[in-house]
């Protein structure tokens, strides 16, 4: 990292030959911020390209120097700064600005972006002990729940910021077993808020038909309770490795319940180098069989919380899952089937739909990407486009393409309806298409793409348009990513269990030297690493001019 | 994919076909009606190739339903006159031209290559985006070009290009059909027709992929087709066993450079 001494001779005495200036082996494209993965401080970040690969670097005054790939494909990454949309201003902020982003939240009035997607954890208990939790939840004595008062603020400070919100997710530790779950969705009913997600592991649904039906009583049609279903792939190695025991069966019964029930699920996937990365074709072609399911998420493994060590140099990456979805499914899609989200900072975030007839494995089976029936980039492109052939078909693609987008919700269908007037060709021939896709809306079929940021990868330019907030007990909006990797979600543990909670560090190879087990089976670091509380002032950017 | 429609060989018939996007036809169908490969950034290259400046008066011709020069208007804020054979797209540009606030900058006028309806020398630029290939008499349009373009002028030009002998013969059949696919040359032969036009090529490149994604975009509106409205399609001549073989020989076509598409810039000299 560093060269000669300001003021030594280019000239070698010794050889009398002149030294040669080299090269750096990286393009410096990006100056941003980001934290110590260990102590969590501020410190400056840049983001470099090297190898067609977009790696962040970052250097802490106490435990040195740290980088992480963020993005496998570089030409795709800066190929997606053009589906950058302008933010929305959210109706209330929460806090104030002081220190800066990710210190302030949140949401600070410097945030880009509202909450398409609000996030209310019930509770830090689970069913299971998976190895890999980035809530780093388990059957535990000192957690939290919270009660039925915390849940209905935690609601109002969502419908004071958004309105009329999109998307309310309910999520944990297992919300499925909070006693008082169903009350909290029907909190959620009671007010302008379009949705409600269940995010589960499926344990509950699959024993507990009651339980079931009484979520699809609520699955009304302006009203939706959609599944977000914990599914990570289909073979028993991944249901081990990643969940600690063999959940199959217990998918497949959940998924029926589901299905039985009228429940639409969204299949999730945390997705490991080595684990299961293999089985993303396999995940999408289970879900196009089944009648519940009518989207996939893919999520590479977030470094947060519990996790399996790995390597922040070859961890996963959006685009690589794009190209192994290609790679796996040739015969469906192809990379470029799939575009970034604007209302997030696109790099973050790459969706496709599509529509299906037939069963997958059967002759006949058709899968047609709707990005290849109509330009997707010509509406979506916010840079270089000032002309858009169709606003209306601009703000359909923008729902569809956007963090509060659920299949089974009727904003999705009608704007796939609306989208569906770009096919272009009304009555040509006497065939019209764009009606005939809107007959077609319960084939429609999305896949998702996100990658999390850890406190590896954290980089604030994307931090500042998250539009997935955690909401806590306290009444603020933390971007999901804030929340997971800077320290919030020990300090919002801490304040609600009254159990001090360090600081969670990635089980990252570099740092094995200076981890140990936390008691949640997260990693910490050792006694003596530790180099104060979190988000202490970012001492880089010390805000005077120079001396 | 089509024996009902006998194919149009006389010149007429071909200009009628691809000015009738709102035709009966069920091409438009496949390609969806502005849809030229490529898309907008491919436009947006055309442009740049240009050098496009603020209140340059620019041509469009054959410019649909006015989607590139609403885009020559608005990004690179051009003067654009657009020319189109159909009455039913010269609407659709000048209401498109309304919506987007672009009427001061655009018209759009009825007319054809062969004789296209404006002044000698008054235009900065001259664009022709995928269409040129169907003109069916490539000299008189070249002429036109040029007669248009002031001194010093450029020329922007994209287009099929193919080797109309060395097509398969899945796709020499529907030469007739489609006519961008009847009409198109090997690059070497547009640049020798502006040439003889009196013009000077200056830059030409190769962007075959953009076919490939069309080819894509036709694949996969053909399954949605099947899917939705089976039996109509076949009715219109859609034959949906033929289609994979003659897509897959469009492919082997491309990947053969027998079927390509290119950009060619050309200066009208001073």
């Amino acid at each position: 990292m560093t060269g000669a001494e300001p003021g030594s001779s280019l000239w070698s005495a010794s050889t009398g030959a002149a030294q040669r200036k080299q090269d750096r082996d990286e393009v410096f494209v990006e100056y941003t911020k980001s934290i110590c993965p260990v102590c969590k401080v501020v410190v400056d970040g840049q983001v470099n390209i090297r190898d067609g690969k977009v790696f962040l670097r970052k250097r802490c005054r106490e435990h040195g120097l740290f980088e992480a790939l963020v993005y496998g494909d570089a030409q795709m990454y800066l190929d997606s700064a053009r589906f950058n949309k302008p933010g929305t201003i959210p109706l209330t902020f929460q806090t104030e600005v002081v220190d800066g982003c990710p210190s302030d939240c949140g949401l600070c009035p410097e945030h880009k972006q509202h909450a398409c997607l609000g996030i209310i954890e019930v509770n830090t208990g689970c069913n299971l002990d998976c190895p890999i939790c980035f809530a780093d939840s388990g059957h535990q004595p000192d957690g939290y729940s919270i009660t039925l008062e915390q849940c209905e603020r935690m609601l109002d400070v969502f419908v004071e910021s958004e309105g009329e919100a999109e998307v309310v997710m309910f999520s944990g530790g297992e919300p499925t077993i909070h006693p008082r779950i169903l009350e909290f969705i029907d909190a959620a009913q009671a007010r302008p808020i379009r949705s409600v997600n269940l995010n589960t592991n499926g344990i509950r649904l699959a024993s507990d038909k009651a339980f079931v039906a009484a979520l699809g009583r609520r699955n009304q049609p302006a009203w939706a309770v959609n599944i977000y279903l914990q599914f990570d792939g289909l073979e028993e190695r991944t249901h081990r490795e990643i969940r600690g025991r063999d959940l199959r069966a217990i998918k497949r019964r959940a998924l029926d319940n589901c299905a039985e029930a009228g429940l639409t699920v969204t299949l999730v996937a945390a997705v490991e180098r080595g684990l299961n990365d293999h089985e993303l074709g396999a995940i999408i072609e289970y879900g196009l069989a089944h009648p519940a399911v009518r989207s996939v998420s893919f999520q590479p493994v977030t470094h947060s919380g519990r996790h399996v060590e790995f390597d922040p140099l070859t961890r996963l990456t959006n685009s690589d899952i794009i190209h192994a979805v290609a790679a796996q499914l040739p015969q469906w899609f192809q990379a470029r089937d799939f575009f970034p989200v604007p209302c997030c900072f696109p790099s973050c975030r790459s969706i496709t739909y599509l529509l299906s007839e037939g069963t997958p494995g059967t002759p006949g089976f058709t899968v047609v990407p709707i990005p290849r029936l109509l330009d997707v980039e010509d509406y979506l492109d916010y840079l270089s486009n000032r002309v858009v052939p169709d606003f209306a078909v601009r703000e359909a693609l923008e729902k569809l393409w956007s963090a509060s987008a659920f299949m089974g919700t009727d904003t999705t269908r009608d704007r796939l309806t609306q989208a569906a007037a770009a096919l272009d060709c009304a009555d040509a021939c006497g065939i019209n298409l764009p009606e005939a896709v809107a007959n077609l809306e319960d084939r429609a079929f999305m896949i998702v793409i996100q990658d999390f940021q850890d406190p590896y990868t954290l980089n604030v330019k994307q931090l500042m348009k998250c539009c997935v907030e955690e909401i806590t007990p306290d009444g603020r909006l933390i971007p999901f990513c804030a929340y997971n990797s800077a320290g919030y979600r020990e300090q919002v543990r801490e304040h609600m269990s009254g159990v001090p909670v360090a600081d969670v560090v990635p089980n990252a190879l570099p740092l094995r030297p200076i981890l140990t087990d936390s008691p949640y089976g997260s990693k910490v670091a050792q006694e003596g690493d530790r180099v104060g509380p979190s988000n202490p002032r970012d001492a880089t950017n010390v805000g005077r001019r120079i001396r | 994919m089509n024996e009902a429609i006998p194919p149009k060989s006389a010149a007429a018939e071909t200009k009628a076909c691809c000015a009738a996007v709102y035709g009966s036809d069920v091409m438009p169908l496949l390609l969806g009606g502005s849809y030229h490969p490529g898309g907008l950034a491919l436009t947006r290259r055309l442009a740049e190739q240009l050098r496009l400046c603020r209140g340059d008066r620019v041509l469009d011709v054959a410019t649909g339903r006015g989607t590139s020069a609403l885009l020559l208007a608005g990004e690179y804020h051009a003067d654009v006159t657009g020319v189109d054979l159909s009455p039913a797209n010269i609407a659709l540009a000048s209401d498109a031209a309304r919506t987007t606030g672009l009427v001061d900058q655009t018209r759009f006028l009825l007319g054809d290559a062969d004789r296209l309806p404006v002044e000698n020398a008054g235009f900065d630029a001259v664009m022709c985006e995928c269409a040129f290939c169907t003109f069916p008499s490539k000299p008189t349009a070249a002429a036109e070009l040029a007669r248009v373009l002031r001194p010093g002028g450029l020329l922007g030009i994209a287009d099929v290009t193919a080797e109309p002998t060395a097509l398969p013969p899945e796709l020499s059949g529907l030469s007739g059909w489609i006519a961008c696919l009847g009409g198109a040359r090997p690059l070497p032969e547009y640049t020798d027709l502006l040439t003889a036009a009196g013009l000077t090529v200056t830059h030409t490149e190769r962007h075959d992929a953009s076919i490939t994604a069309m080819l894509d975009q036709v694949e996969a509106r053909l399954a949605l087709v099947r899917m939705t409205a089976r039996d109509q399609a076949e009715a219109l001549g859609v034959d949906f066993d033929r289609a994979p073989a003659v897509l897959a020989a469009a492919r082997t076509a491309i990947g053969d450079g027998v079927l390509g598409y290119a950009l060619l810039t050309a200066r009208k000299p001073e």
